[in-house]
């Protein structure tokens, strides 16, 4: 029983941080039809960003998570600005391998500077701590990342939903040549949804960063879980993507207590089950 | 009978796009579909095709019930077709394309040229044979898709729309190479357009759709006179006002 | 019979320059090893051809079906597999555990293609992605594969042609010639074929195809299970060149990765395109690493290996054979 607390606790904890993780990529996706293969890989330069300003500088890794925002976005509109523009209108293997090869240069790239070695955050306010509620023991990092992970997404979502740049960006979504002709900003939506994706994705890594190591190669492994928990929950629907996210989560944490060495590979099963039979993920219909 | 179509129904999430729509069609003759834009015409080709599935009624072909067939079991039973919007496969040659064609009913790659070839030299598309189709007048595209669809020996061939965005010259052109092909290949044809010169002057007997039903029936005169149908095409106003 | 014979050894359909430049390409392999003797030169070699013939498999699917399958590893994983582990178990001699592999990986293909080929574009390449990632947990997860310390074969003395073990990179390369253009030859049957034209219509527009009676469905299963059991005949290759196999070094998504970009780089959907594709890729990747290898510096092949495929999307989708096509028809105009 107790065990079984500790692990829902935690499951959805970690759920959380995958929600955040998969919101930019079904934002992208919802906005221009694209999935981004190097989305893990901007979880790890906010990963990066926490480990250097945390190891480097005496700074707390929790002063890391803005730089992480900032630079996730940055990074997310000089992608699309550089790359992703230049396949929008290309065939779809194009698309693909064009946003691999960004995946496979920013993990070369930070193989280049950091080498492969593991790394982790080693200090901080959170780092190591545990809070005891009643007989559930969870780490401080976690449940202050999963809040962070809520508040972000409750930011993002009242952009997209409460504000006219979230309009614009909903009208690019639905129909992006319409909304061209309305004098909305297509290409700048598009670099917009890429920033947002950037920045919440890294964020998130930043946070992630607290209590999981970080290598040069991290990214893969959530980008596949942040493609089944954007299946799961619908292509494109951001709501969708939290709820998803904490299923991930807690698919995830639970298969892993019984059969440690697959609990990925039930992700991509669960990627692979709603994919084919229900393709519009467990909500839409 | 050639095709028999009895109370087609066809809804897209409650939308009727095909009304009970009920004809026939001989062998040998030429039918065509006219009706203004939106009228149903292509959804009741698609459902002939196979790429609907109807949601009501039968399609019966030579006798054998087809509905609900899939598109390439329709094609091997007789059915050709060609789509409104030209379907060509951009990256393989004009004579490729053709030869896909004919390998609907040969594996062998020979039989599948030789034939390719006598379809293009009907055609008169000899000249184009190697070229990729993505370069050519639209003309000539229209040319290839009959083609293609015509090495896959049909009895019935179906053409959407054939002279949506030809010139009167190119119009006339395929009118006669229809004609012929219809008489060397023993034919049927059943063709929708929405411009109705085309289609009175080429068809034997038109069957006329509007909003989802079918409203008239009979030779290209007599259903020009009915007032339903100037109706559909000109609007109400203009049929009483006249 | 004749025919048959023209169709598979045959080019009589492509124009002169590329068959000049075939018979080049095929003195230059042939005498190779004579001429190059440097033991890293000629294991260069030999990793190209491993890597044009994993090409040659993939074009089949990702090039003449234009389905991207980012998967192909587990089909090379469960050839090596099937080589090494028979051998170990049974002692059985290569030429007949290269059959189970290919038959296994053509088997899985089939069976996971049914579901999958529901899927299109992203989500189909994401899902052979996730497809093969799974396999390679399975595999260092099971204990009868040698979990991830991986399979080791007995090393014999001497050549021997039962269990294809030689002292000599020299025979490993006429062997792994002679398996490139067995590939090779039966690829240029298939794009002449029925079901190879099929393919590329089927590619090129599903609605077109089926049209024309062709069954859209089936033929991409079909493909993609062909596709399958080419990728296993180089897997059993790499077991017995390496001698040691585990499932990060047969079944790597790194692996699938690499394959597909030989093809894209290349230039998808033509005969050509792989072995181009393996030419450039390969090389760049050996001499490279190991000049950086011994500067210490890791990840610059692959950064490279990023920028080009990065250019090629944005720029040349069609790959090296696009651009070899255009540089043409312009001369030719």
């Amino acid at each position: 029983m107790e065990l079984a607390v500790q692990l829902i606790v935690y499951g959805i904890l970690m759920g959380l941080v995958f929600s955040l993780i998969a919101l930019g990529l079904s934002l992208i996706f919802g906005v221009m039809n694209i999935v981004n293969f190097a989305h893990g890989e901007f979880m790890m330069v906010g990963m990066y960003i926490a480990y250097l300003l945390s190891t480097f500088l005496p700074l707390d890794p929790l002063l890391s998570l803005p730089f992480a925002a900032g630079a996730g976005y940055l990074l997310g509109v000089v992608s699309y600005r550089l790359l992703i523009h230049h396949i929008l209108r290309g065939p779809m293997v194009a698309q693909l391998f064009g946003t691999f090869g960004l995946m496979l240069f920013l993990r070369y790239l930070a193989m280049y500077i950091f080498t492969p070695d593991v790394r982790s955050v080693k200090q901080g306010i959170l780092v190591g701590k545990t809070l005891s509620m009643g007989w559930i023991n969870v780490d401080a990092s976690k449940v202050f990342s999963a809040g962070v992970c809520v508040l972000a997404f409750a930011a993002v979502y009242w952009m997209i939903y409460r504000t006219k740049l979230g309009r614009a960006l909903r009208a690019t979504s639905i129909d992006s040549e319409a909304a061209k002709y309305m004098g909305i900003d297509t290409k700048g939506m598009n670099a917009l949804a890429w920033g947002i994706g950037g920045a919440t994705v890294a964020l998130a890594g930043a946070l992630l960063a607290h209590f999981y190591y970080v290598t040069p190669t991290v990214g893969m492994l959530f980008t596949l879980i942040a493609f089944a928990t954007v299946a799961l929950g619908g292509f494109g629907s951001i709501v969708g993507a939290f709820i998803a996210g904490v299923l991930i989560g807690l698919i995830m944490v639970v298969s892993g207590q019984f059969v440690s060495e697959l609990k990925f590979s039930f992700i991509y099963i669960v990627y692979f089950l709603v994919v084919v039979f229900r393709p519009r993920g467990l909500f839409g219909w | 009978m050639m095709l028999e179509v009895k109370n087609l129904v066809k809804e897209f999430g409650g939308l009727v796009a095909n009304g009970d729509i009920s004809f026939e069609l001989r062998r040998g003759e030429i039918l065509g579909l006219i009706g203004p834009n939106g009228a149903g015409k292509s959804t009741l080709f698609n459902c002939i095709a196979g790429y609907y599935k109807p949601t009501g009624g039968n399609i019966l072909f030579e006798g054998k019930d087809i509905t609900g067939w899939p598109p390439h079991q329709v094609t091997r039973e007789g059915i050709a077709r060609t789509f409104q919007g030209m379907k060509i496969m951009p990256n393989l040659t004009v004579e490729e394309n053709v030869m896909i064609g004919a390998f609907c009913r040969t594996g062998n790659r020979q039989i599948a040229r030789k034939e390719a070839w006598e379809i293009l030299d009907l055609m008169g598309l000899t000249g184009e044979a190697e070229a990729l189709p993505a370069g050519l007048p639209i003309a000539v595209q229209k040319r290839i898709e009959l083609a293609r669809a015509i090495a896959t020996r049909p009895r019935l061939l179906m053409l959407d729309e054939m002279a949506a965005g030809l010139n009167p010259l190119e119009t006339k052109e395929i009118i006669q190479t229809l004609q012929r092909i219809k008489e060397e290949k023993k034919l049927t044809l059943f063709l929708t357009e929405h411009v109705m010169e085309f289609i009175m002057t080429v068809s034997e007997r038109v069957i006329v759709m509007a909003a989802g039903k079918k409203i008239a029936e009979g030779s290209p005169v007599e259903v020009a006179r009915q007032e339903k149908v100037i109706e559909a095409y000109l609007g109400e106003r203009y049929a009483k006002g006249r | 019979m004749r025919q048959l014979f023209i169709d598979i050894f045959f080019f009589g359909d492509r124009p002169h320059f590329e068959r000049i430049g075939f018979l080049i390409f095929i003195i230059i392999v042939l005498v190779f090893p004579w001429m190059v003797t440097s033991a890293y030169g000629r294991a260069v070699m030999i990793k190209f051809l491993l890597f044009a013939l994993f090409g040659l498999g993939w074009n089949l699917i990702g090039g003449y079906g234009g389905q991207v399958d980012l998967g192909q590893a587990k089909n090379v994983g469960f050839g090596a597999y099937a080589t090494a582990l028979m051998m170990v178990w049974w002692k059985t001699p290569f030429w007949i555990t290269v059959i189970p592999g290919i038959v296994i990986a053509a088997a899985e293909s089939f069976a996971v293609a049914y579901p999958m080929f529901r899927l299109k574009g992203h989500y189909f390449a994401i899902a052979t992605l996730c497809v093969a990632l799974v396999w390679k947990e399975l595999f260092i997860f099971w204990d009868w594969t040698g979990g991830a310390r991986g399979v080791e074969i007995p090393i014999r003395s001497g050549a021997d042609f039962v269990y294809m073990q030689f002292n000599s990179p020299i025979y490993y390369h006429y062997f792994i010639l002679f398996l490139f253009l067995l590939q090779f030859f039966f690829v240029n049957w298939f794009r002449k074929s029925k079901l190879g034209y099929e393919v590329q219509a089927v590619r090129d527009n599903e609605d077109a195809a089926a049209s024309l009676g062709i069954n859209v469905y089936r033929t991409k299963v079909i493909n993609y299970t062909i596709a399958g059991g080419l990728g296993a005949l180089g897997g059993s290759f790499m077991a017995v060149y390496y001698l040691y196999i585990d499932p990060d070094a047969v079944m790597p998504l790194d692996l699938s990765i690499l394959i597909a970009m030989t093809v894209m780089v290349g230039g998808a959907g033509s005969i050509w395109g792989p072995i181009i594709g393996a030419a450039i890729l390969i090389p760049l990747d050996m001499y490279l690493g190991a000049w950086l290898g011994a500067q210490k510096r890791l990840g610059i092949d692959f950064m490279i290996y990023a920028m080009i495929m990065m250019v090629i999307a944005a720029k040349e989708p069609k790959g090296v054979w696009g651009i070899i096509e255009r540089v043409r028809k312009k001369g030719a105009r």
